[in-house]
């Protein structure tokens, strides 16, 4: 019969590539959950397991060690508001205190100014808009790593080394976001603009009512990207950051180390904070996130 | 919600803009950074130490910021370009004297040394001017170490002298090795050569097995390019169970020492043993490295440098901290036991753990400190470079004399 | 209205039916003439007034400090000393460095290999995925995102450990399965580092495609997929003549990204190899922090960054061009 065997077999095919699938994808995803797992595990590890040269898939005793030492090996004020110190603590909570202020304000300052800034690269014909593009691309392809000096030298000038703005603000004036949020304006059809400036609403008016709501998807990408990419800045921080109490929690970590002795278990313990944040934040926000950035990229 | 964020900003505005604290009219702030040396990395050892001196001088307030060695030169260099340089800074001669005083960063501190310090120590902190810029607290002698068991398994403890740390010959330390290697041991040794960490193990191996120097007298030029040197790692080269390896550095090597991969460890000293004492399941015993006349161990030697910022209020006070941490015998004994190294000038009655008398019997061993030769940067890199390239070659003496003179010439272009 | 592949008009609210492709600025649709002075005013004013902050962060941290790299390149530039002009001479002796040339091979290296491996890989993976049941996708997407929210440091030291040369899990296994005979020195051997590198660097940038690619896949016109069916094509051929065209766009932006971050990998290389052993993972990127951060050489390592910048810009200009057409 005509309609039926080749149903028949795409379905056999199908049951049969799906077990495939599954295997396959199972095989890659052990590998790339390992890392996490060896982390997770290696921090309650006891230090004779750590560096031991047949592999410890399990610890035999479950230890609190490595993370008493994170807490303990360091101290300094939990916060500091207007001038006067909160109380001390370890140096861990204060470090992850300011890698979260570092994304949220980040994330908080990008979305702002890059909304705004990419509603009117789309939308907004003005004086210098081409050479302002331009700029921007050329932007995003140079290495940061070059502008780092410079970078420092002019940080040190604003009195504003050894502060966490000295990492915020390069984060907010980077153009990955403005782009993309560009690209998303773009996709607004310009007959809703017009048509709320004939009812006489204000341009502010304009984009906080109509076009910010339209384009949301884009700021949750937006937002999301910046986040993650300042908590996984390394190099800036290392550069801007010297004083324990105003480091990010993996510049902390790296400090902690002694010469030529790497203490893994702290090492470990320190990863696994700074990943469990983020992992969270990941997965309450992944919707946004996936429905965010389909959006950008079929259109861009 | 617009209104929810305007306010979320101006309140992590405000609140940034408030970080820093009023500061007392008439107590002078100085930051001290210090890089790992021993328990000075530890906070409640240094807080305890600085307790002392902030009650001894109240007019004097000392920050301390802890460094590492992987991220440390960074910070302290950025900081120096971003005008926020330290006022005192420990560490040891080949960053205090070749690299930063070289730059002219530093004060001059000949004044505040005590008198019985060592000789040769406040020679290698005098700078090529004749400036002191260090003011020395602790050295050691770095060492090599090995697996105790496994020798006495291997039935090669004949091979050197338990009492002394020494090998008997150059040629017994080949015999040993290959005593460990027959009894089934594949990794005795190893030259690692991935990076700069610990070099000094591996200098201090193959100019002790060759018999050859590395630097000259002066410390103006490197000279380890010699047919002794040469033939010395030739040896290395092709003798069982001694390996070169590009992917670690000397903390891989430790932990491979530690965990039993290795029998061997070329880069160890006191602070190592301490810090693993809970993970080693072995009798570890250090030895000087081989040598067919008197060993020559490569030194570590640490104390105080002070940044020249402009402000001479920050300077003095800096000295006065650190001539407290130096002068009375009892408070530097205090200092130098948190480093866990040995004093540079007699103490009487100091033994500040069970290992020090053993270890201590190594360091009348210490040779010339010449790390603080002219272009010392370029030289380490070419150095772990250069034994790279060794392992490609056939380890004949001619070609990996070759290779030591390329990496000699370029260390010795850069010390211009 | 007619149905139109290339747009996938569900996503869309209702007004978008109105236009079917970019919309124009308003000034083509209105002759200039007609435009009053006050409108052209208002809409100039509006325009800087929104890129504003945007524009006092970007001028102030990004181009003044672009614009020093590019002017310091021609300086002899290094700590505590004033800058000495040399015009070219940077640029002179990179072009006769072997080193650099070296690390600019390597760099091509990974990028030629990682950039079209990630991609197929991720669409291999995110099609097998996103025909599984709903919680199934989303587990897996999570998964494959670990290694980039996990952080180089954890990673780094974890696949340290696995390519241990002496009891790392690659050499135990492989051992084991019979298929190496003695050690294989991986980050030790200038054969097999790259390649180490670029595995790497492949698990921690396979992540984003894969949620992208798993929406798009998504995102895909059914019906058209059905009534390709029923024609009797095959997955294969539904696949290539259907789906692929649509993705087209989400395959661009992620060839664009996995170029410019392929080409800035650094954390790896400093954390695992300094880029030996015998040079052979170095990368311009590190020869860059290298020059700067440990010979102090400022201007060289600006000159450097310059090169480095026009390539990527080169390159993602092409791939532009290359997706525009289609």
């Amino acid at each position: 019969m005509a309609t039926t065997n080749p149903i028949e077999k795409r379905k056999r095919n199908k049951r049969a590539a799906s077990i495939a699938s599954w295997i396959i994808v199972c095989i890659f995803a052990l590998l790339f959950t390992f890392p996490l797992y060896w982390i997770i595990t290696g921090s309650f590890k006891v230090k004779k397991e750590i560096i031991s040269s047949t592999p410890v898939w399990i610890p035999s005793k479950w230890v609190l060690d490595n993370y008493q030492n994170l807490m303990g090996k360091r101290s300094a004020p939990l916060f500091e508001l207007f001038g006067i110190a909160g109380p001390t603590g370890p140096a861990a909570i204060r470090w992850l205190v300011n890698t979260v202020f570092m994304a949220v304000v980040s994330m908080l300052l990008t979305c702002l100014t890059a909304a705004m800034a990419g509603y009117a690269l789309a939308k907004k014909r003005f004086y210098g808009r081409t050479l302002i593009f331009t700029l921007i691309v050329c932007a995003m392809a140079l290495p940061k790593q070059v502008i780092l000096i410079p970078l420092l030298r002019e940080m040190s000038s604003l009195h504003l080394y050894d502060t966490i703005w000295a990492v915020i603000f390069p984060i907010v004036g980077w153009p990955f976001g403005v782009f993309l949020l560009k690209q998303f304006a773009e996709g607004i059809p310009t007959e809703m603009t017009e048509a709320c400036r004939i009812d006489g609403a204000s341009e502010w008016r304009t984009f906080t009512d109509v076009m910010f709501p339209m384009i949301k998807p884009g700021v949750g990408a937006c937002a999301i990207f910046t986040f993650i990419n300042s908590w996984n800045d390394y190099f800036m921080q290392l550069i801007m950051l010297t004083s324990t109490k105003n480091l990010t929690i993996s510049l902390g970590i790296a400090t902690m180390q002694g010469e030529n002795s790497i203490d893994f278990g702290l090492l470990m313990a320190g990863c696994a904070l700074a990943s469990v944040p983020i992992i969270i934040v990941f997965l309450v926000f992944q919707k946004y996130f996936t429905k965010g950035i389909t959006m950008g990229a079929v259109k861009g | 919600m617009k209104k929810l964020l305007a306010i979320l900003l101006s309140v992590a505005m405000v609140m940034s803009l408030c970080v820093f604290t009023a500061s007392a009219a008439d107590v002078t702030e100085i930051s001290l950074w210090t890089y790992p040396i021993g328990k000075w990395v530890d906070e409640a050892t240094v807080s305890d130490l600085l307790a002392d001196f902030h009650a001894a001088h109240p007019e004097i307030k000392v920050n301390v910021e802890y460094l590492d060695y992987t991220n440390g030169d960074d910070k302290v260099n950025t900081a120096i370009e971003g005008k926020q340089a330290p006022d005192v800074i420990m560490e040891g001669p080949e960053r205090l004297i070749a690299n930063w005083g070289a730059k002219g960063l530093m004060v001059d501190l000949a004044d505040l040394i005590p008198e019985g310090t060592y000789a040769s120590v406040v020679d290698s902190c005098t700078s090529a001017n004749g400036e002191v810029y260090e003011m020395p607290v602790c050295m050691i002698a770095h060492c090599m170490a090995i697996n105790r068991d496994v020798f006495a398994e291997a039935d090669a403890l004949q091979y050197l002298n338990e009492e002394t740390h020494t090998w008997n010959s150059v040629d017994d330390f080949f015999k040993a090795v290959q005593a460990v290697y027959d009894a089934g041991y594949e990794y005795v040794g190893c030259i690692y050569c991935g990076g700069q960490g610990g070099d000094q193990g591996t200098r201090a191996l193959v100019t002790n097995v060759g018999g050859g120097t590395y630097a000259n007298a002066e410390h103006t030029a490197y000279t380890y390019a010699s047919t002794e040197n040469a033939t010395g790692l030739s040896r290395l080269y092709n003798q069982q169970g001694i390996n070169f390896d590009p992917s670690i550095v000397a903390g891989d090597e430790i932990q491979n020492f530690v965990n039993g991969t290795f029998q061997m460890a070329f880069c160890w000293n006191i602070g190592a043993e301490i810090n693993n004492a809970d993970a080693l399941s072995f009798d570890v015993l250090p030895m000087a490295f081989p040598s067919d006349t008197t060993p020559s161990l490569q030194g570590g030697i640490w104390g105080f440098g002070v940044f020249n910022n402009g402000d001479e209020a920050k300077i003095e006070a800096a000295k006065t901290f650190i001539k407290f941490m130096t002068q009375d015998n009892d408070q530097y004994a205090k200092a130098v036991t948190a480093t866990s190294f040995a004093p540079v000038r007699d103490l009487e009655g100091f033994a500040p753990n069970e290992y020090f008398a053993e270890y201590s019997l190594l360091s009348p061993l210490m040779g010339d400190y010449y790390q603080i030769t002219l272009g010392w940067t370029t030289a380490r890199t070419e150095w772990w470079n250069m034994l790279q390239r060794v392992m490609d070659t056939d380890g004949s003496v001619d070609a990996i004399l070759a290779e030591m003179t390329a990496a000699q010439d370029a260390s010795n272009a850069a010390a211009k | 209205m007619a149905e139109k592949p290339s747009q996938p008009q569900r996503l869309l609210p209702w007004y978008a039916e109105i236009r079917e492709e970019d919309t124009p600025l308003p000034e083509k649709t209105i002759s200039v003439s007609k435009k009053t002075h006050r409108l052209v005013m208002q809409e100039n004013i509006a325009g800087y007034l929104f890129m504003l902050p945007f524009l006092l962060f970007f001028v102030g941290f990004v181009v003044y400090p672009m614009f020093m790299c590019v002017y310091t390149s021609f300086f002899d530039a290094t700590m505590n000393r004033e800058d000495i002009f040399i015009g070219f001479q940077n640029y002179v002796d990179l072009f006769n460095d072997p080193v650099f040339w070296k690390a600019l091979t390597n760099t091509l290296i990974i990028v030629v290999v990682s950039v079209p491996v990630t991609c197929a890989f991720s669409l291999w993976i995110a099609t097998l995925i996103s025909k599984m049941p709903v919680a199934a996708t989303s587990a897996f997407r999570c998964i494959f995102y670990l290694p980039v929210v996990t952080g180089s440091v954890a990673v780094t030291m974890v696949w340290k450990w696995m390519f241990n040369n002496y009891y790392g899990i690659l050499n135990y296994l492989g051992k084991g399965v019979g298929l190496l005979d003695k050690n294989v020195n991986w980050l030790g051997d200038p054969k097999y580092a790259l390649g180490c590198i670029i595995l790497i660097l492949l698990t921690t940038s396979v992540g984003q495609p894969i949620v992208l690619y798993v929406s798009a896949l998504d995102n895909v016109d059914k019906s058209l997929v059905e009534a390709a069916h029923v024609d009797g094509a095959t997955e294969t051929q539904a696949f290539w003549k259907i789906k692929w065209p649509q993705m087209m766009p989400t395959t661009l932006y992620i060839l664009v990204i996995t170029t410019i971050n392929s080409f800035q990998c650094f954390a790896l290389i400093q954390l695992l190899t300094s880029g030996g052993p015998k040079n052979s993972t170095m990368t311009i990127m590190y020869y860059i922090y290298y020059n700067a951060f440990k010979q102090y050489r400022y201007g060289y390592g600006n000159a450097m960054g310059v090169i480095l910048a026009i390539i990527i810009a080169i390159l993602s200009a092409v791939q532009f061009r290359m997706g525009k057409e289609k």
